[in-house]
């Protein structure tokens, strides 16, 4: 069949060629932005995570064209970025297409000290003392601030209550109470608590926390105290009952779970409120991750978002006023990107104070136990600290040796990966 | 395209002189001044190619071979030389070395029983008469299907651990309880997940690779093995088997590579929202050196480890070339 096929001449090749290319040349140099960067002199590239509720991407767009409004000779481009954050951000500062600001969702002091993050001590201005100085501590990389914190997320555990009510247990206040719960409440057909898909998720670094242990102090990697091995061995129980819902089709961030009567207790973030509180009405209550035993603390997660700009970036200036402008000082625009579509906690106090929609029933609550057993991860825990202690601990669960051998191996191997953060 | 290989040679040696111009005798050495032309058009002709190659693939390995020698922590300038230093931690992390250990075992798992599957379906659908082309494409078309699709159908349709996942589902009719297929180490089921998902996606290709081979073993041999009475099970092994001996052992040697290269599947299978794959029972050598570049920004660590792995993949290549014959020709 190929046989009768016309052929090509030389010529016909050729033009055909040179069109390709010119329409190759002609399709890569036209802007995707359109018309958006017109008659500005820079164009700022910011960079996003995907953001679960609906509306944070046409927020984010809103936010940075009333920035071009109030600065026109500046345009700036939101990135959206579905998919594996960290890694697509990490791969596109090292280029020229890299952003000039982005967020980070776990502030790492070593990005600071390696270069790649602007000092930000005068964008904060006059606002500094109106940020928590919890906030302005994880930001601090020898007395720089390295970043502005965006929004505050909280962490905790959500329970149905009517599930738990039914079945007679009140809401647990210890890690025993906690399995022994999860564990009554699992039936054939439904798990009792759902911390992530891999069965652990944050609850080895909650079990530490909760028994008095801690992570890293002053540059010491302390994951290894015995205190952090006897709460991490005691997680394997949860495995053991099966009482942990595992293999579900979306992951600990997402309140589908416990919104479709999955499970009756989940491990969540304040974001998913609404959410929740849309499928459910008032039939779900909130919870700190109960302390190990008495004696040990009850415990919360504050995570959030840090708006930092790329030191390396052609516009660090402008990038700079970009976030004071967006992060310090438009305070309704902050209120609106902390409670009209996920919930978080506004990181300015004022702003934290204004917000209406937290100030009430188990926003409220939540709130209120943030501020009393809120932890922060400490800003050296990047991946190459933390993967060591993840691995140990997914050990642990599933009975691959002892907890306290696993962990002081790991604690060393972290130790390593974290003094290298100095040089 | 079916044209018999004498008429190419023809037209290939013909190519590129001047039509008109009287000639002697056929020169038995290529490279004479005359030919310039020739090689002028051949320069031209394969230079974008061979200029992208050498800045896209050569000079890129280059520079990783330099950078795995120096401390490239977020960025990937060089500069800090650190000699071996990242080979020694590299092989002293035991997270490494055992990636490397599952890696074999899955190679070695993986690749005959890909290697068998795809050569009984090939055998099978050879044998079909009618309507061929349609059970060809039927086993073909996954191969189009990308790994990331396919790991999200196989982890939150297939083998989700909920009681209304299919497998599950499937188990159900039998009396099985319930059980999450990734998470479950002891014993390791997150393997059927693996190995099926793998089996799916690639046999069809392999398959296609057979096909043609078999198809290009010529009609009189099969009919002089069957005057001589082979036939079966004799005819496979003497006959069919040795005629595909060149087939075979480039669909070997493709799917050492391949298996060696595993990513897609254990990384979107295991990865979880918070720890990425920190916590996944297996690791492939990729998605730790993926952790570790991408992750923790440890360029140079990273490096080295794809150093490390290239070498292992060239290696078992050299060592199954060896053993098989692979790239003398035709005997």
């Amino acid at each position: 069949m190929s046989a009768h096929r016309p052929q090509l001449s030389r010529r016909g090749f050729l033009g055909g060629s040179l069109l390709f290319v010119a329409g190759a040349a002609v399709g890569c140099s036209t802007s995707p932005t359109g018309g958006d960067s017109s008659g500005a002199k820079t164009t700022l590239n910011v960079w996003s995570h995907a953001y679960g509720e609906a509306g944070t991407q046409q927020a984010l767009t809103r936010y940075a064209e009333a920035f071009t409004k109030a600065n026109p000779d500046i345009a700036v481009k939101v990135t959206w970025t579905p998919g594996d954050y960290g890694a697509k951000l990490n791969s596109a500062l090292l280029t020229d297409g890299a952003p000039d600001v982005f967020e980070i969702g776990d502030f790492s002091q070593a990005m600071a000290r390696r270069g790649q993050l602007a000092a930000l001590d005068d964008v904060y201005g006059s606002a500094k003392s109106d940020f928590s100085q919890g906030n302005l501590d994880y930001m601090t990389v020898d007395g720089k601030l390295y970043g502005v914190k965006m929004i505050d997320d909280v962490m905790m555990l959500y329970y149905r209550k009517s599930a738990l009510a039914k079945a007679g247990i009140n809401p647990p206040t210890t890690f025993d109470e906690l399995a022994a719960a999860a564990k009554a409440l699992t039936t054939k057909n439904t798990k009792g608590l759902f911390v992530g898909n891999d069965g652990l998720g944050d609850t080895p670094a909650l079990a530490v926390l909760s028994n008095g242990g801690d992570l890293v102090t002053n540059g010491k990697v302390v994951f290894d105290s015995p205190q952090a091995a006897e709460a991490v061995a005691a997680l394997k129980r949860l495995a053991d009952d099966q009482s942990l819902l595992l293999g579900f089709t979306t992951d600990w961030w997402d309140p589908s779970a416990l919104i479709q009567n999955v499970v009756p207790m989940q491990w969540c973030g304040l974001w998913a409120m609404p959410a929740i509180k849309t499928a459910l009405g008032d039939d779900f209550g909130v919870l700190p991750w109960p302390a190990f035993k008495a004696g040990g603390s009850p415990v919360l997660r504050v995570g959030g978002w840090t708006a930092c700009v790329n030191a390396k970036g052609k516009h660090v200036d402008a990038a700079k006023k970009f976030v004071q402008w967006l992060w310090v000082d438009q305070t309704d625009l902050q209120k609106d990107w902390s409670e009209s579509y996920g919930f978080h906690v506004p990181p300015r106090a004022s702003v934290a104070a204004a917000a209406d929609k937290l100030a009430q029933g188990a926003a409220k609550e939540t709130v209120e136990l943030a501020a009393k057993y809120g932890k922060h991860n400490p800003n050296t825990w990047d991946s190459e600290v933390s993967t060591p202690f993840s691995a140990a601990a997914k050990k642990i669960v599933s009975g691959q040796g002892d907890a306290a051998q696993l962990l002081s191996d790991a604690a060393k191997q972290a130790q390593t990966a974290l003094d290298k953060q100095h040089t | 395209m079916n044209a018999p290989t004498s008429d190419t040679t023809e037209r290939s040696e013909r190519a590129g002189r001047p039509a008109a111009t009287p000639r002697g005798p056929a020169p038995a050495r290529r490279r004479r001044p005359a030919d310039l032309r020739t090689w002028g058009a051949f320069a031209l002709l394969t230079a974008p190619m061979l200029i992208g190659l050498g800045i896209f693939k050569y000079v890129a390995i280059g520079w990783s071979f330099l950078l795995s020698l120096s401390n490239a922590h977020g960025t990937i300038a060089l500069g800090q030389w650190v000699g071996l230093d990242n080979y020694r931690q590299l092989l002293s992390d035991d997270t490494f070395r055992s990636s490397l250990g599952k890696i074999l075992l899955f190679t070695v798992f993986i690749v005959p029983v890909t290697f068998v599957v795809s050569l009984g379906l090939a055998l099978l659908v050879n044998r079909v008469r009618r309507g061929r082309a349609v059970v060809r494409t039927a086993f073909l078309i996954p191969t189009a299907v990308s790994y990331v699709a396919a790991s999200l159908v196989w982890k939150m349709c297939l083998f989700n651990g909920l009681p209304a996942g299919i497998a599950n589902m499937v188990g159900g009719w039998f009396g099985m309880d319930s059980v999450p297929w990734l998470q479950t180490t002891d014993p390791p089921l997150y393997w059927i997940v693996l190995v099926t998902l793998r089996l799916w996606l690639q046999v069809g290709f392999y398959m296609v690779l057979f096909l043609a081979g078999l198809q290009a073993i010529p009609k009189e041999i099969d009919e002089a093995a069957a005057l001589d009475g082979a036939t079966g099970f004799r005819k496979l092994m003497r006959i069919t088997l040795p005629m595909l001996r060149n087939t075979s052992v480039a669909v070997l040697m493709l799917q050492f590579i391949a298996a060696f290269q595993a990513f897609d599947e254990f990384y979107n299978l295991f990865s979880s929202g918070l720890s990425g794959t920190a916590t996944a029972p297996v690791q492939t050598p990729l998605v730790y050196l993926y952790n570790t570049s991408m992750g923790s920004q440890n360029y140079g660590l990273g490096s080295a480890g794809a150093f490390v792995l290239t070498a292992l993949i060239v290696a078992v290549t050299l060592i199954q070339g060896r053993l098989t014959g692979f790239g003398k020709g035709e005997e």
